[in-house]
């Protein structure tokens, strides 16, 4: 489950910073490039929420150790993940 | 219990008066200007103003003018100020917005229980507010759904956790060190109940905003 759960909060980071970048912009920060899809990809915020939760759930386990997932994080995750892999494959070729 | 039934602060306060006092009695310390009031309270202009003109002559609520702005805030002189701010904080501050907000899902949710800082009394005013939500169909989404009403309400972010029945009765078992904290201290129960849940014969009141569980010792 906690492996799941990485893979779908690496991959939804990683889809989102690339949705960011198609735009033409980079974020270091973790939390501004899931912010952001709100403008990059257009998402409403019940649908990036889960990640931001995600990202604060592993914050928190980096700092205290012992990842606690649960199911509806996980599920809702994985969703929202899905979400941002279609907004980025709509983004189509960056043109520049 | 008879149904249909409605909350405690419909039955008493009409729509308005509920948003107003929840603003000036809920943040007793802080003063608003009449647009501010006006905009917090998402309800028309002259119902607000009507209520705070009645709310201002009976002194429950003072004014004073900062530059050419009208300020109001609760009147801490006034006779009644104490009753008024404990009802206010028990109907209508977080509990109670977040228990109606929750409402419309409520055949779906076991239990669904506010844990953390508020729930310690320790409300500070920024912060997220935990809650713990139990079922077993609820997607997270619509838990997102059905607080962000609750969200705007109060100006502070929720952050819901959702357990299935059986999540939950794993990590009470498994004495998952989370869940044994927040059960072992202070919470508030807003529907449902973990009687059926957890038979542990820890004894979770059903009353909103009073469960205080008693820890069973199991650490």
């Amino acid at each position: 489950m906690e492996s799941r759960f990485d893979l779908a909060y690496n991959g939804a980071h990683a889809l989102s910073l690339a949705a960011l970048r198609w735009h033409g912009y980079r974020s270091e920060n973790r939390y501004q490039v899931f912010q952001c899809l709100a403008h990059t990809l257009k998402l409403e915020p019940l649908q990036w929420r889960a990640l931001s939760q995600a990202h604060n759930k592993r914050n928190l386990a980096e700092y205290e150790g012992g990842l606690d997932v649960d199911g509806a994080l996980l599920d809702a995750l994985i969703r929202s993940a899905q979400l941002v892999l279609n907004g980025v494959t709509a983004l189509g070729p960056v043109h520049r | 219990m008879s149904n249909p039934s409605i909350s405690v602060a419909d039955a008493l306060l009409t729509g308005t008066q509920q948003r107003v006092l929840a603003l000036l009695y809920g943040q007793a310390d802080r003063s608003f200007f009449t647009k501010e009031l006006i905009d917090l309270a998402g309800v028309g202009s002259g119902a607000v103003q009507r209520e705070l003109s009645r709310m201002l002559r009976s002194g429950l609520v003072v004014q004073s003018l900062v530059g050419n702005q009208k300020h109001y805030r609760a009147n801490g002189e006034s006779p009644v100020f104490y009753e008024l701010k404990s009802l206010v904080d028990k109907l209508l501050g977080v509990p109670g917005i977040l228990a109606e907000s929750l409402r419309p899902l409520a055949d779906k949710i076991h239990w669904a229980m506010l844990y953390g800082s508020i729930a310690k009394g320790r409300a500070a005013a920024s912060g997220d507010i935990d809650v713990l939500v139990v079922s077993d169909s609820l997607t997270l989404e619509d838990v997102y759904g059905s607080v962000a009403s609750a969200e705007k309400r109060l100006g502070r972010a929720i952050s819901p956790m959702l357990y299935s029945s059986a999540e939950l009765r794993r990590r009470v078992e498994a004495s998952q060190p989370f869940l044994t904290k927040v059960l072992a201290g202070d919470f508030i129960t807003l529907l449902g109940g973990m009687d059926d849940l957890i038979a542990t014969g820890q004894s979770g009141s059903r009353r909103p905003t009073q469960g205080r569980a008693t820890s069973t010792g199991r650490d």
